[in-house]
């Protein structure tokens, strides 16, 4: 219980700008392009148990509340003392709190007459850390050891002495050495800045006020965030989405959740998710309480709830997680982890799907769902030397919200990327040409709020060998579904020299190699809509109209709405043509959620119980023979129902023998995307 | 008073609730300071308010007057409040949408219900035209004037008298926007067409188009507010040109400024910076901390010998490209709401009891407990309030706001005051010294100036949980933004985006760019037509290393401009900031700028009289409570205090304009010019 309700606003405020200032010494004492442009950075507070006690909310990636640092705390033991500095970026010894190599944490414990008080914590992402493909990542990589150099938890520093040993092992096994060292003297920085802000306020109020102090914050967040879920209904809320993992060759994979809300806690199961994969795209979340990669939407939806909520691990106490070891978002030790961006967005999507059932007027319909970095690279013709470059982030247009429309072009979850003017590209890279960067009309869904539109990027290269990758690209298949009446958003495209003979569709990118005089457009996806459309204000209908966002047709057909561009909105028309579509429904419900056909028909062929079975079959199996097995079942009931044959859940077993039976030893093929 | 050959320099800041208006003897060094209630319909009746109280309470002829420098809020009120004219805009083809994509990045971030921004120019309005110049120049599709006059016509039937050009690559190669500028101009004269390289030629189209937009949406009312104040400035008998201040700090012509209304934007918060620097350099102390806290805003800037500028500033969700005085908001202000959350912790701010209903002691109706009921009801301020009596302040109407939510925390009214004024100071804190790690500075090698109706009632709350060498209490706190107006110079900012490697650049390129740039500074001081003291030039380039995207603005030392020495200047500069610096690594120049400055003949502060009449109010005593305990304080006034005087604290120090609470800890002196200088008693 929080006795002093004074102090604990005048400590939290005093945490808050130790936090803000470790952020702003590393911001302006790094200097490398992840840095700067992508703010991958964080600069956090941790008590001595190993919770984040204060985190910025302006500066850096604003996901770090949730990381789970007792772990390591744990590991590193009693070895601790003034002066020390650790390091780590392995997410097998560290129990979630590295999620994938190219973020380095460094952290100093603050002691005060020789006793531990907290911890000051940074992380980068650093532009390479070794590995098979420069930057690291790579979404087809396969297991952990080809995306760079591990480094288990371990001392930088001890008692202030460097461990050059170390060091100049480390960065002798990346690209970036000279860059890695200048951001992690960044960090030290920031550490050395936090030492001594919290010096200076243990001189001021004392050793016992500051302890309190760490323990109240954290307590006080974890208040505020039981009051807001005890505002939601008690029950059970199951949702499931799906990763499009189809470009490295891994089919649909499911992430399934059941959401159980009692008592001011969410429990989250998410049990029937699909194996991890012999690719990236794994999510080491050690199944710990309130992982950050899993609550994004939850922390999000606290935040929206509540905008003055302290900010701290004490928000994701109450978010209590249950994932089978060996499931994608709970992989086994040396699992490739690169790409997990696409599977944490995804369990974000899940979760806001479980919850918007308990809540429906506190959550938006779904957004693009994806965050993704189109670059290019393209040799010089002279010196042979590779340039590479952001074209743009191609991420897609929000979902619809109780409140507003979405927002177009812009994910409201991935709210801080920026975009790169087209002057500044085209002045980098000569040999690309940008022909279009807008909004793609029309592909919002329709809603009494309309889903914000995609956009279309689409460039020209005038140089061989252009090579353009895309990693993290999502919602190929499956648009952003509607909530409550309004329908899907659109899907994404990338077309190959559209409006020419040799147009080719080509899906979601992995690698793509272009040549002089291709053209690539890539549209992303709109995100779904809120609501009713025939609710819509007709007169808002025909704005969008006349601003483009929506076609005639689409304000026709699914808002009910008629005009003409050169006479305006015809009440009269619109009004006849709402009761008649009214009238067509024939008083059925609105849907809670409108995925659209292709996923309804994706349903009507796999249905929960399926996927259910499949998993639970393959859960006990050692992780080869789970993966082998998963997929081969998938493959084998795919070309049963193809061949007309009848195949339910309870049959699972047989087809399974079946495979068994055959050969065991061979391993599916990998599909092509 | 008054003698005939009396000559007089006014400096007007026109904010949101007042006007400030200051008036300097030329000779003498008197100052005379007003504050006449802001008019928000037609701003310029309260100048003129201003001026007919001078000539009736002060003998100040407006003949007189020989240097008139105002300041006003009314173009960034325009934009905020979304009140600005209906601008069409022609764009390249394919980039219609620049304005709705923005640079993606929304503003609030963990919001699901962020608000969708809304564009100054609705999508119907935005007209491609058929045109695409290469990053080089090169044509890749030529313009045509039948296309472009198509689209010009379709906007002017949507209802645009305002049209703003914005093709992409125009801040190298403007001759597509150049050549649409024209052909419109002369099919439709009475339309007002403005290309967004005339404005400001710089890399990055977003912004670019933004600053050309901005202007013709604030542009309109702009003109009107300007025409208007010249000729009612005329009818009360001034005879001298009106200046208006500038977002760069500067100054310039009233007409050059109904041209360019966006370098107005951020005059404000630049006018005080202004005037603290022109303090500091009197006094002779060239590093400060401003603190200027008002109702409803707190903003703070850095001030190290120069004015600190920013290329990257913000108003609302706008950025801004042009170069401004680095100011940072940290706060709300002395309007701010205290209030209690669900869990019944003690809050205050961000929202602000704003001017109206205000907060509660004001009895505009606020009901709501705020700072400066804090103040009140501790004794702080006194019920007399500010501005000789005329604010008068209820402190039971304070007393009764502070025990809605004191009864709730089991507090008196005094003790629930007093958290909130710990919790407000907590909050600027948090604000503050961030910003002071942005810049890179140390706050112990500073001195604290306070300015603002509040910022001398606060500073030394602040202070004692900051480390600062001193605080600096300038005479006229509440009005030194219109001192700043009163002393500002000419100063205009000029840009070339050049985006090369250093070594493709032949030093013959680097010194026309620079030449070119000088000339047009010069030329715009010529058309100034103002008598300076002095002219300088401050040549600069954003500079950085090939493939990091981290830039430093060089400025040039005054030495010989080639290729090689700009490398070594950035070189060292870049060790100076980051420790280290890569000499074999190649560098890129990103822009060349230059600032001219034509500086204005400054009022002999030296011989200052910042108060006309000495107050021969006895000094008193009031029981003050705060930081846990009841003190009896010293009450002085402050225009009783001559150089020289010291006194400790606890004290109150009242004038016209603000209070100033010295708790307990500190010493203060009044140094000659009449600050007062405040220090922790050792």
């Amino acid at each position: 219980m929080i006795d002093d309700k004074i102090g604990l606003e005048i400590l939290s405020n005093r945490f808050q700008a130790i936090v803000d200032e470790m952020a702003q010494a590393l911001f302006r004492t790094a200097h490398t392009v992840f840095i700067k442009e992508t703010q991958d950075y964080g600069a956090v507070l941790v008590s001595p148990g190993g919770e984040v006690f204060a985190a910025s909310r302006r500066y850096g990636v604003l996901m770090m509340v949730g990381m789970p640092m007792d772990d390591v705390i744990r590991i590193m033991g009693d070895d601790v003392a003034e002066g020390d500095i650790f390091i780590t970026n392995d997410p097998v010894s560290t129990g979630g709190m590295c999620t994938h190599l190219n973020d380095v944490f460094l952290w100093k414990p603050v002691f005060r007459r020789g006793k531990l008080i907290c911890y000051a914590w940074t992380f980068v992402h650093m532009s390479d850390v070794g590995g098979r493909v420069s930057g690291s990542i790579a979404p087809s990589s396969t297991e952990l050891v080809q995306e760079g150099i591990r480094i288990p938890p371990q001392k930088l520093f001890r008692a202030g002495k460097l461990d050059e040993t170390f060091l100049n092992m480390f960065l002798a096994n990346t690209r970036t050495g000279e860059q890695n060292w200048g951001d992690m003297k960044a960090c030290i920085a920031a550490l050395s800045t936090a030492e001594r802000r919290m010096a200076e306020l243990l001189e001021r109020y004392g050793t016992p006020a500051i302890e309190k102090g760490i323990v109240n914050v954290l307590d006080y967040a974890e208040m505020q965030a039981r009051r807001v879920i005890s505002g939601v209904p008690d029950g059970e809320y199951r949702f499931s989405d799906f990763i499009e993992a189809d470009m490295v060759g891994q089919g649909m994979l499911r992430i399934n959740l059941k959401l159980t809300i009692a008592g001011g806690e969410m429990h989250m199961d998410f049990t029937g998710t699909a194996p991890q994969v012999r690719a990236a795209l794994n999510l080491p979340s050690f199944s710990k309480t309130g992982h950050w990669m899993l609550i994004t939407g939850v922390v999000n939806w606290l935040c929206t709830q509540e905008p003055n909520i302290a900010y701290n691990a004490g928000l994701v106490r109450p978010m209590k997680v249950h994932i089978p070891k060996g499931t994608l978002i709970n992989p086994e030790p040396g699992a490739a982890v690169g790409a997990r961006y696409s599977t944490s967005h995804k369990v974000c999507d899940v979760i806001i799907g479980a919850l918007a059932q308990a809540v429906p007027d506190q959550l938006p319909a779904t957004d693009s769902g994806q965050g993704s970095i189109l670059m290019v690279a393209v040799p010089d013709p002279t010196t042979s030397e590779t340039k590479v470059s952001v074209i743009q982030p191609a991420v897609g247009g929000s979902g619809g919200r109780p409140v507003d429309d979405g927002v177009d072009g812009t994910m409201v979850i991935l709210n801080f990327l920026k975009n790169v003017p087209t002057e500044l590209l085209e002045r980098e890279m000569p040999t690309i040409l940008i022909r279009q960067y807008g909004l793609r009309e029309d592909s919002g869904g329709a809603g009494r709020y309309r889903g914000g539109t995609g956009s279309i990027i689409e460039f020209e290269t005038h140089a061989p060998y252009s090579t353009v990758t895309s990693r993290n690209m999502e919602r190929y298949v499956f648009p952003p579904a509607g909530r409550l009446g309004g329908t899907p958003g659109t899907t994404g495209y990338t077309l190959l020299n559209p409006d020419s003979n040799r147009a080719r569709d080509i899906g979601k990118i992995d690698i793509l190699e272009m040549n002089a005089g291709d053209v690539l457009r890539i549209g992303t996806q709109g995100g779904g809509g809120y609501g009713d459309p025939l609710e819509r204000p007709a007169a808002k209908v025909w704005d969008d109209v006349l601003d483009g966002y929506v076609s005639e047709r689409t304000a026709r057909e699914k808002y009910g709405v008629a005009g003409d561009p050169t006479t305006g909105l015809d009440a009269a028309a619109t009004e006849k043509l709402r009761a008649e579509m009214r009238k067509a429904r024939g008083g059925k419900p609105l849907k809670a959620f409108d995925f659209g056909p292709v996923r309804e028909a994706y349903h009507e062929r796999w249905p929960s119980a399926m996927h259910d079975a499949i998993s639970a079959i393959v859960q006990p199996m050692p992780r080869v023979q789970r993966q082998m097995f998963y997929r081969a079942l998938y493959e084998e009931i795919d070309r049963m129902i193809d061949a007309g044959e009848k195949v339910t859940p309870a049959q699972v077993p047989a087809v399974l023998a079946r495979i068994q039976g055959g050969s065991p030893e061979r391993a599916p093929a990998r599909r092509a995307g | 008073m008054s003698k005939d050959s009396a000559r007089f320099r006014l400096g007007v800041d026109i904010g949101g609730t007042f006007t400030d208006v200051l008036v300097m003897e030329e000779d003498s060094g008197r100052l005379i300071a007003l504050k006449v209630p802001s008019n928000r319909k037609d701003p310029e009746d309260s100048i003129i308010q201003g001026l007919e109280q001078l000539r009736e309470r002060h003998e100040v002829a407006p003949e007189a007057i020989h240097y008139f420098s105002h300041g006003t809020t009314l173009g960034v009120n325009t934009l905020l409040e979304r009140d600005g004219a209906e601008v069409g805009l022609l764009t390249t083809k394919g980039f219609r949408d620049i304005l709705e994509l923005r640079r993606l990045r929304l503003s609030k971030a963990n919001d699901l219900f962020a608000p969708r921004p809304i564009s100054l120019v609705p999508r119907r309005r935005v007209i491609e035209v058929e045109e695409r110049l290469g990053q080089d120049g090169a044509v890749i599709i030529p313009i045509e004037k039948a296309s472009v006059l198509a689209a010009a016509r379709r906007l002017i039937e949507m209802g645009a008298r305002n049209i703003a050009i914005c093709f992409l690559h125009s801040y190298r190669h403007d001759r597509h926007e150049r050549q649409a500028k024209a052909w419109i101009a002369e099919a439709f004269p009475d339309v007002y067409v403005i290309t967004s390289s005339e404005l400001w030629p710089q890399q990055r189209e977003y912004e670019r188009c933004l600053v050309s937009v901005i202007n013709g949406y604030i542009g309109a009312r702009m003109r009107t507010y300007f025409d208007t104040l010249q000729v009612k400035a005329k009818q009360a008998g001034t005879q001298c040109r009106i200046f208006s201040t500038k977002s760069n700090g500067g100054v310039m012509g009233v007409e050059a400024a109904g041209d360019r209304p966006v370098e107005t934007l951020l005059s404000g918060p630049a006018s005080g910076v202004i005037g603290a620097a022109f303090i500091g350099k009197v006094i002779g102390d060239e590093r400060l901390i401003t603190l200027d806290m008002g109702g409803t805003s707190v903003d703070m800037a850095v001030i190290q010998g120069e004015v600190p500028y920013s290329n990257e500033n913000t108003v609302g969700d706008y950025p801004v490209l042009l170069p401004a005085v680095d100011v940072s908001a940290i706060g709300a202000g002395g309007g701010s709401v205290a209030w209690l959350d669900a869990e019944g912790v003690l809050k205050v701010g961000p929202r602000s009891a704003g001017a109206r209903p205000g907060p509660a002691c004001y009895s505009r109706g606020g009901v709501e407990p705020t700072v400066t009921d804090a103040y009140a009801a501790l004794g702080i301020m006194s019920p007399d309030g500010l501005l000789g009596g005329e604010m008068k302040l209820d402190i039971d109407k304070a007393r009764t706001a502070l025990a809605t939510i004191g009864d709730k925390l089991g507090k008196t009214p005094e003790q629930t005051a007093d958290a909130i004024l710990q919790v407000a100071t907590a909050n600027i804190y948090a604000e503050l010294v961030p910003q002071l790690a942005r810049r890179g500075v140390d706050g112990n090698e500073f001195s604290l100036l306070a300015y603002g109706a509040a910022g001398p009632t606060h500073v030394f709350m602040l202070a004692r949980e900051l480390n600062v060498r001193r605080v600096l209490v300038p005479p006229t706190p509440g009005l030194l933004c219109a001192l700043g107006c009163l002393v500002a110079d000419l100063r205009a900012d000029f840009v070339r985006s050049l985006w090369q490697e250093a070594d493709e650049l032949s030093d013959q390129t680097l010194q026309k760019t620079f030449a070119g740039l000088e000339a047009d500074a010069r030329d715009w001081l010529e058309r100034q037509k103002v008598d300076v003291t002095q002219t300088y030039l401050i040549r600069s380039a954003d500079m950085c290393y090939a493939g990091q995207s981290f830039e430093l603005n060089i400025v040039f030392p005054d030495e010989p401009l080639t290729v090689e020495a700009l490398k070594r200047w950035f070189h060292d500069r870049y060790e100076l900031v980051y420790g280290f610096a890569d000499r074999s690594n190649p560098i890129r120049i990103l822009e060349a700028r230059v600032q001219i400055v034509g500086v204005t003949s400054k009022p002999n502060f030296d011989a200052v009289r910042p108060f006309t009449v000495a107050s021969r109010k006895p000094v008193t005593e009031r029981r003050v409570y705060e930081h846990g305990k009841a003190v009896t304080a010293s009450i002085r006034q402050r225009s009783a205090l001559n150089p020289g005087d010291t006194f400790d604290g606890p004290a109150v120090v009242e004038q016209y304009d603000t209070t100033i609470y010295i708790p307990e800890g500190f010493k203060v002196s009044i140094d000659r010019w009449h600050n007062l200088i405040g220090e922790r008693r050792k």
